[in-house]
């Protein structure tokens, strides 16, 4: 993460988004690693009060670790390119936190991102996240006692806490610890001290207090880290506290209906984009009447947004998607369903802090989800009959592709929630099975203790993303000869010419351009084999080679590279447009821009706003590869 | 003796056509096979080894020993002894070593081994018996710089040739695609299911696998359930491809399962229950627009960038990712991002303005 570009497209972020002040000290501590307040302010050639005003929003939006050493008493400040990085992920953040549980709980998201992390009940105070609803109160939040349960709207804003439930519950936030300040190693080594000064530890020896050292110290970081806020607001396997309005205490008798199945309806119709609404219908009316998600939560734990998670989140889309190019959309939507339920139980995408090399990763399986776990969570409007085939094409059927044995006469689809929930479960089970299928085997079937339970490999898939992003940019490059002979290397491992061509069947003229083509691209590589100590070229055996770690480690920091060039092109064109974006940025113009431009001001800055946007599109797109390479 | 001796070459060619009526054309024989013809009388070993030696020198028979150091004779056909004994005896000697590769054919430094021959005689050796039309030089695939050579009247092997996707040697390319684009759309009719009533207007969620959502009349294809098992296998492929008329040979199922693997290096077919049954990703309709667009790709950018089967990414996408001088841009230098001339064009051709 911290190769020359990363770190350039850090500052470069940090400036887009904070100004020059958190960005001079930011790269100074990148180029200069830990440095102590003095030498800060001597490297940044700052003023004592810029640095100071500086070091403390910086420290409130975990840019900069900080720690203070108990042999010295030193304060120590270091960067955190992690999270300077994930500010050009916020976007895509917001949008997602917007799909899943609508637009008040993504503006609440964007506070506590503007914030970097903020105490509930600053966020209390927040004209924003109150103004979306009309309350009618003067009274001062903060002065209510915190045990303040439902009931009184005028008291306390219930949307707020409602939706910061519900964004706890989903993982998305997370509770701030003191640890979160510190650096990771700082944290292992404050642990790793408070360990062995343990006496049960210091009467062990040798190896074996090695390893109980490494062991209890792994544990008491997790437990000084751990932020995590969905505990006890997991009911089922789904989180509670689905976004919902406050005062809508409804109970239609359909929903007490399904109520009784213990099962939550219609949350896995989020995605569709269909807003509140819809969603507010569809939520069961149960935990109103518990009064689980208007128990307003601490005002004085301190909230900031949960990275690693929203990752896993934006992990899934990305599985979709993938099966939304082969498959068709009603068993995207299945495998969504299936997804959404896999998210609750994962908080984030792998276990080691590095991606692990090719070969050397162990499956990692996500917790299985009962089939009729998924079967609850589709949609029961979904018409699944009409996307698959039947089992025998001769038989000709009547309906569009509707299986024969579902029922053979009925015409009309209309009645898909009267069909036996049996055939809708088989049904179900037919569309992940048709996922479970090559090349992508975006599911895979376990039974356990007899029922049939469905899971994800994500260690497996993961590796695929990063693979087909590989293939992508080879195809680009190279031309589609090329992507066959990398998948033939990538499938048999290292080739001599002759095989490789046997194996691909292209013409050797062919194959050798694409190959020197591909090596001098460090695509693919060539070992020597020297048959004899001389080494000579004719008794040497040569064998091409395509190592995919080491390429995605390349194109990771050409991505960094493009991020950064894209972005500073971008402020490039700001600087050449200056004088007429200031016009446009005046405080009487912004806003009233129809009033106070003329027709040509207004359609170039359209135009501007439009090659603004495509850069910043850019960005994220490449964002997208750097998550495949590094994140997930 | 000498009354016997008289009656050798009468004995000889007796033997000689019992041999040919009796035997086929390749088989080896050994010396209880020639007594038991009964043409030698009384078993006379001595006689028989004199008729069979004065085969031998006629070149009407072929002497060999096997692994176990016995001798057997080999016949050879009237037509070839004639051949034979045209040559000289290093010419002979060499035609024996060729000969004796049958369809897999020597190669020149092998002949030189074998016969102890200096070099420039072997190749005058060689020369005339290519010049009498009795040898042929081969191009072998997996040696193409070797000098080899078989009679001329056997058909090289598998080994030799490559397998039927050589044509002298050389990798015929237009044949393997043109093979390749039927075995693609012939197992990806059979790996769809078709719609039957594509006027039914409420599958328009329904995406095909293109991902195009087309309005004009497009036939709705969907993918059968996963149990399902009416797949091509190798077996059916090869006999539709043989019966298609596209090979002007019969191609083997070795062949064709070469050919299966590399559609699937091609992401174009799956083998599912290990290679048993072959899928294919693409439904039948985008196959052949994807077949039709493929001549055309040559000379126009935009027709090749929609052959492009992967999704894009990031880096296809953004200037960045195509920059040729990509390495040498920094901000303030030659190349960099304040003066970079791709970024505008980019610009001007996503937006269109």
């Amino acid at each position: 993460m911290t190769s020359k570009f990363a770190a350039e497209l850090c500052t470069l972020l940090i400036e887009d988004h904070f100004g020059e002040l958190f960005a001079c000290i930011f790269s100074t501590l990148q180029r200069y690693e830990r440095l102590t307040l003095p030498r800060l302010k001597f490297y940044s050639r700052l003023t004592d009060r810029q640095v100071h005003h500086g070091l403390a929003a910086m420290i409130q939006h975990h840019l900069v670790y900080h720690y203070t050493s108990l042999d010295d008493g030193i304060t120590y400040y270091e960067a955190n390119p992690q999270s300077a990085y994930y500010l050009v992920r916020s976007g895509k953040i917001m949008h997602l936190v917007q799909d899943r549980l609508g637009k008040y709980a993504a503006k609440v998201m964007s506070a506590i991102l503007f914030l970097g992390h903020a105490p509930i009940s600053y966020l209390e105070t927040l004209p924003e996240l109150r103004s979306s609803k009309p309350m009618t109160n003067g009274i001062n939040h903060d002065e209510e006692a915190p045990d303040v349960r439902n009931g009184d709207h005028h008291e306390r804003p219930p949307l707020l806490h409602s939706t910061l439930t519900a964004l706890a519950s989903h993982g998305y936030i997370m509770r701030v610890r003191e640890a979160h300040l510190q650096s990771p190693a700082d944290n292992w080594l404050d642990a790793e001290r408070t360990v062995s000064s343990r006496p049960d530890i210091k009467s062990l020896k040798g190896k074996k207090q090695q390893e109980a050292i490494v062991h209890e110290t792994a544990e008491l970081v997790a437990e000084r880290t751990d932020g995590d806020l969905t505990r006890g607001l997991i009911f089922n396997g789904l989180p509670r506290g689905i976004k919902r309005k406050s005062g809508h205490s409804s109970g239609t008798p359909n929903k007490h209906a399904r109520m009784d199945h213990g099962t939550v309806h219609g949350d896995g119709s989020g995605e569709e984009g269909e807003e509140e609404e819809n969603e507010e219908q569809e939520n069961d009316g149960s935990e109103d009447e518990d009064g689980y998600d208007t128990a307003p939560m601490d005002p004085g734990m301190v909230v900031r947004v949960n990275y690693p998670k929203l990752d896993v989140a934006l992990r899934n889309a990305r599985f979709i998607e993938l099966a939304a190019i082969d498959a068709s959309a009603m068993t995207a939507e299945v495998y969504g369903c299936l997804l959404r339920r896999i998210e609750y139980q994962t908080s984030r995408c792998r276990d080691s802090a590095e991606i692990p090399r090719e070969g050397e990763e162990g499956e990692q399986y996500s917790a299985p989800i009962k089939l009729s776990a998924i079967v609850e969570d589709v949609d029961p409007q979904l018409d699944l009959t009409g996307s698959i085939g039947p089992m025998n094409p001769s038989q000709k059927t009547n309906r569009l592709g509707k299986r024969p044995m579902t029922n053979g006469v009925n015409g009309n689809d209309n009645d898909h929630e009267e069909e036996d929930p049996i055939d809708r479960t088989d049904e179900i089970d037919q569309h992940l099975r048709l996922l479970a299928q090559p090349p992508y085997n975006l599911t895979s079937l376990a039974q356990i203790g007899g029922l049939s339970t469905w899971r994800i490999e994500f260690r497996r898939l993961a590796r695929k993303l990063r693979h087909l992003e590989l293939e992508t940019l080879t195809e680009s490059r190279f031309g589609d000869v090329a992507l066959r002979v990398v998948r033939v290397l990538h499938a048999k491992g290292k080739l001599d010419e002759k095989r490789l061509q046997e194996i691909t069947m292209l013409p050797f003229k062919d194959l050798r351009q694409t190959l020197a083509s591909m090596q001098s691209g460090g695509f693919v590589d060539l070992q020597e084999v020297p048959r004899d100590a001389q080494r000579q070229p004719s008794k040497t055996i040569y064998l091409w080679y395509y190592d995919p770690d080491r390429i995605c480690g390349s194109i990771l920091e050409d991505t960094y590279k493009a991020m950064s060039r894209t972005l500073q092109r971008l402020n490039f064109e700001r600087e050449r447009e200056k004088d007429f974006l200031e016009k446009t940025e005046r405080s009487d113009v912004k806003g009233n821009e129809e009033r106070y431009l003329s027709d040509a001001e207004l359609e170039y800055l359209k135009r501007w706003r439009a090659r603004e946007a495509k850069y910043l599109g850019a960005l994220a797109r490449l964002d997208d590869m750097v998550a495949v390479f590094r994140d997930y | 003796m000498a009354s016997a001796g008289s009656r050798v070459p009468e004995l000889a060619a007796k033997l000689y056509d019992a041999c040919l009526t009796h035997f086929e054309a390749d088989r080896m024989f050994f010396q209880e096979d020639l007594l038991g013809l009964g043409v030698i009388p009384t078993n006379d070993l001595a006689l028989l080894v004199q008729c069979a030696q004065s085969l031998v020198d006629q070149k009407l028979m072929r002497l060999l020993q096997t692994k176990t150091e016995r001798l057997a004779w080999k016949i050879i056909p009237r037509e070839d002894a004639e051949k034979l004994q045209n040559l000289n005896p290093d010419e002979s000697l060499v035609y024996n070593v060729i000969h004796s590769n049958g369809r897999s054919g020597v190669w020149v430094r092998a002949i030189q081994s074998r016969t102890g021959l200096h070099k420039s005689i072997l190749d005058r050796c060689v020369k005339s018996l290519e010049g009498k039309n009795y040898i042929k030089s081969v191009h072998n695939v997996k040696y193409p710089s070797r000098k080899m050579y078989m009679l001329a009247g056997l058909a090289p092997s598998e080994d030799v040739t490559g397998g039927a996707w050589f044509t002298d040697g050389v990798m015929d390319v237009d044949f393997i695609n043109s093979v390749a684009g039927y075995i693609e759309y012939t197992v990806s009719r059979k790996s769809w299911f078709e719609v039957p009533s594509p006027d039914h207007g409420r599958n328009k969620r329904l995406k095909t696998a293109t991902g195009k959502s087309d309005i004009k009349e497009e036939k709705q294809y969907l993918p059968f359930a996963a149990r399902y098992e009416g797949y091509p296998t190798v077996e059916m492929i090869t006999s539709a491809v043989n019966e298609s008329g596209i090979t002007p040979v019969t191609l083997r199922e070795e062949s064709i399962v070469q050919l299966l693997e590399m559609l699937c290096y091609d992401k174009k077919l799956v083998a599912l229950n290990n290679g048993q049954y072959y899928k294919a990703i693409k439904n039948p309709e985008a196959v052949k627009t994807s077949q039709a667009r493929k001549p055309a790709t040559v000379d126009d950018q935009a027709d090749a960038e929609v052959m492009k089967h992967l999704p894009k990414n990031g880096m296809t996408e953004a200037p960045c990712g195509q920059c040729p001088v990509f390495n040498l841009c920094s901000p303030g230098g030659a190349v960099s991002p304040e003066t970079c001339e791709y970024f505008d064009p980019w610009l001007s051709s996503t937006l269109g303005f």
